[in-house]
């Protein structure tokens, strides 16, 4: 019977091992956490004529040009293929990596070249100025990476260990969790990073300040579904709110808002326009009333109190 | 053998806290899974990248001319609407943006994954109406 429990217990061990490791190997400069990283977006189903990902005809036909050749294309681009896939901050090393794992995965015997690891000694020469050139950039990353080693902190005693580190913001639509990685389509969906790369940062939400990246002209939304030209009626008016305790008062500015709604989403279903009319508590906008109804689902959360608390209140001295 | 189960459900237990603060869903910000037909009709439910549309569209152009309620399935949008150039079928009709024809685009969400606005306030204070993300 404690057997069977024990089997149990590594059993989940082992689960919960895995899957953990399978997390924190980005990392990792392995040919195939790279191919699963970057590669996939494209050679899984081949996008623009990428070779697909286990397809041993599309691999062949490339595999012929040799596979020093091939890397090189990997790395500086070739046709549709953009230089290092559009990932700069990928090494030489862990581009040559991952065209071997691709060529692998094909079933692709490249048996004019030695594979990742055993370079021919003869070529060194020329190997050597090829590598200078295109290892500029990415010294800074290895030097990083290399670091990161030397410190040996684990993932359980990392700073800040339940906010989400920076590199797992805005991810690609098929490692968010929402969406199925089964699905052809997922692939063809934008990259939230992509799109925001341009755009004001901001701390939270989308990590993008959306009223800026508006203001500074950054996107143009459409205020009208057909006609791209027509301006958004724009209120510039200012309600002060005061409120209890500490808090520095709320400022509510029409402008903003004015920018992206129209007058009859808030009124007067959600507020009645009238100075006074509406009660408004923290613990209604946190449930998703009121400002709540916007504000911590899609524009920006609570968390940013300052950006509505802005007006600090007088502050009365007290013994005089 | 009380012992054993105790230890090993804790075990259980433990690993899948574990697993549940290591292993966060970390869609965009104001993701909508609308999921009111979808399942039962054997499609994967649909994922709304707000994100997406607002670097497009004003928020009034949805919720204002076309009618959206602020409420994540709260629409009752079905394919047949759609067609009838109703909610996404306003644009989603080849001359604006693409048609329905491309079911998987929007249907792109993991089967069974709940109605929700992801990553917002309410999901995460009450983790029990989305019992698979937080």
């Amino acid at each position: 019977m404690k057997a069977i429990f024990q089997i149990v217990r590594l059993t989940t061990f082992l689960l919960v091992a895995a899957s953990l490791n399978n997390l924190y190997s980005a990392d990792d400069k392995k040919g195939a956490v790279v191919v699963e990283t970057y590669c996939k977006g494209c050679h899984q189903i081949g996008v623009l004529g990428a070779p697909k990902l286990g397809d041993k005809k599309d691999w062949q036909k490339r595999a012929e040009k040799g596979f020093e050749q091939l890397v090189q294309h990997a790395v500086n681009g070739f046709n549709s293929m953009p230089a290092k896939g559009g990932q700069p901050a990928l090494t030489h090393n862990e581009v040559e990596n991952a065209v071997a794992n691709l060529l692998t995965a094909a079933g692709v015997d490249y048996a004019d070249n030695p594979g990742p690891k055993a370079e021919p000694k003869q070529k060194t020469a020329s190997k050597k100025t090829q590598k200078t050139v295109v290892r500029e950039q990415p010294t800074k990353v290895e030097k990083k990476t290399q670091s990161k080693v030397k410190t040996r902190v684990g993932n359980s005693n990392r700073f800040n260990r339940l906010m989400k580190p920076r590199e797992q913001w805005n991810p690609a639509p098929a490692k968010d969790g929402i969406h199925d990685p089964d699905n052809e389509g997922t692939y063809l969906l934008q990259k939230p990073k992509e799109a925001f790369a341009d755009l004001n940062k901001s701390s939270s939400g989308n990590r993008v300040d959306w009223v800026k990246a508006l203001e500074n002209k950054l996107i143009s939304p459409r205020f009208d579904l057909n006609d791209p030209d027509k301006e958004a009626f724009v209120m510039d008016l200012d309600i002060v709110r005061e409120v209890k305790g500490s808090m520095p008062d709320v400022v509510y500015p029409h402008k903003q808002h004015t920018q992206w709604l129209d007058c009859s989403n808030c009124h007067p279903d959600i507020f009645i326009p009238k100075k006074g009319a509406n009660q408004i508590s923290m613990a209604s906008i946190l449930m998703g009333e009121k400002c709540g109804v916007c504000h911590g689902k899609v524009a920006f959360p609570v968390s940013e109190c300052r950006r509505c608390h802005s007006k600090s209140k007088k502050i009365k001295s007290f013994g005089n | 053998m009380k012992k054993s189960i105790l230890r090993t459900t804790f075990f259980i237990t433990a690993s899948c806290l574990a697993l549940f603060f290591t292993n966060p869903v970390q869609a965009e910000y104001g993701d909508i899974v609308i999921n009111n037909y979808s399942d039962e009709s054997g499609m994967r439910p649909v994922v709304f990248p707000h994100w997406f549309h607002r670097i497009r569209f004003r928020c009034k152009v949805c919720h204002a001319d076309l009618g959206f309620k602020f409420q994540a399935g709260g629409n009752e949008i079905n394919m047949l609407k759609i067609i009838d150039g109703q909610y996404c079928g306003a644009c989603h009709n080849g001359e604006t943006a693409w048609a329905v024809e491309n079911c998987n685009l929007c249907h792109s969400g993991k089967p069974g994954t709940p109605i929700q606005v992801h990553g917002s306030t309410v999901q995460k204070l009450t983790p029990a109406s989305s019992p698979s993300n937080n």
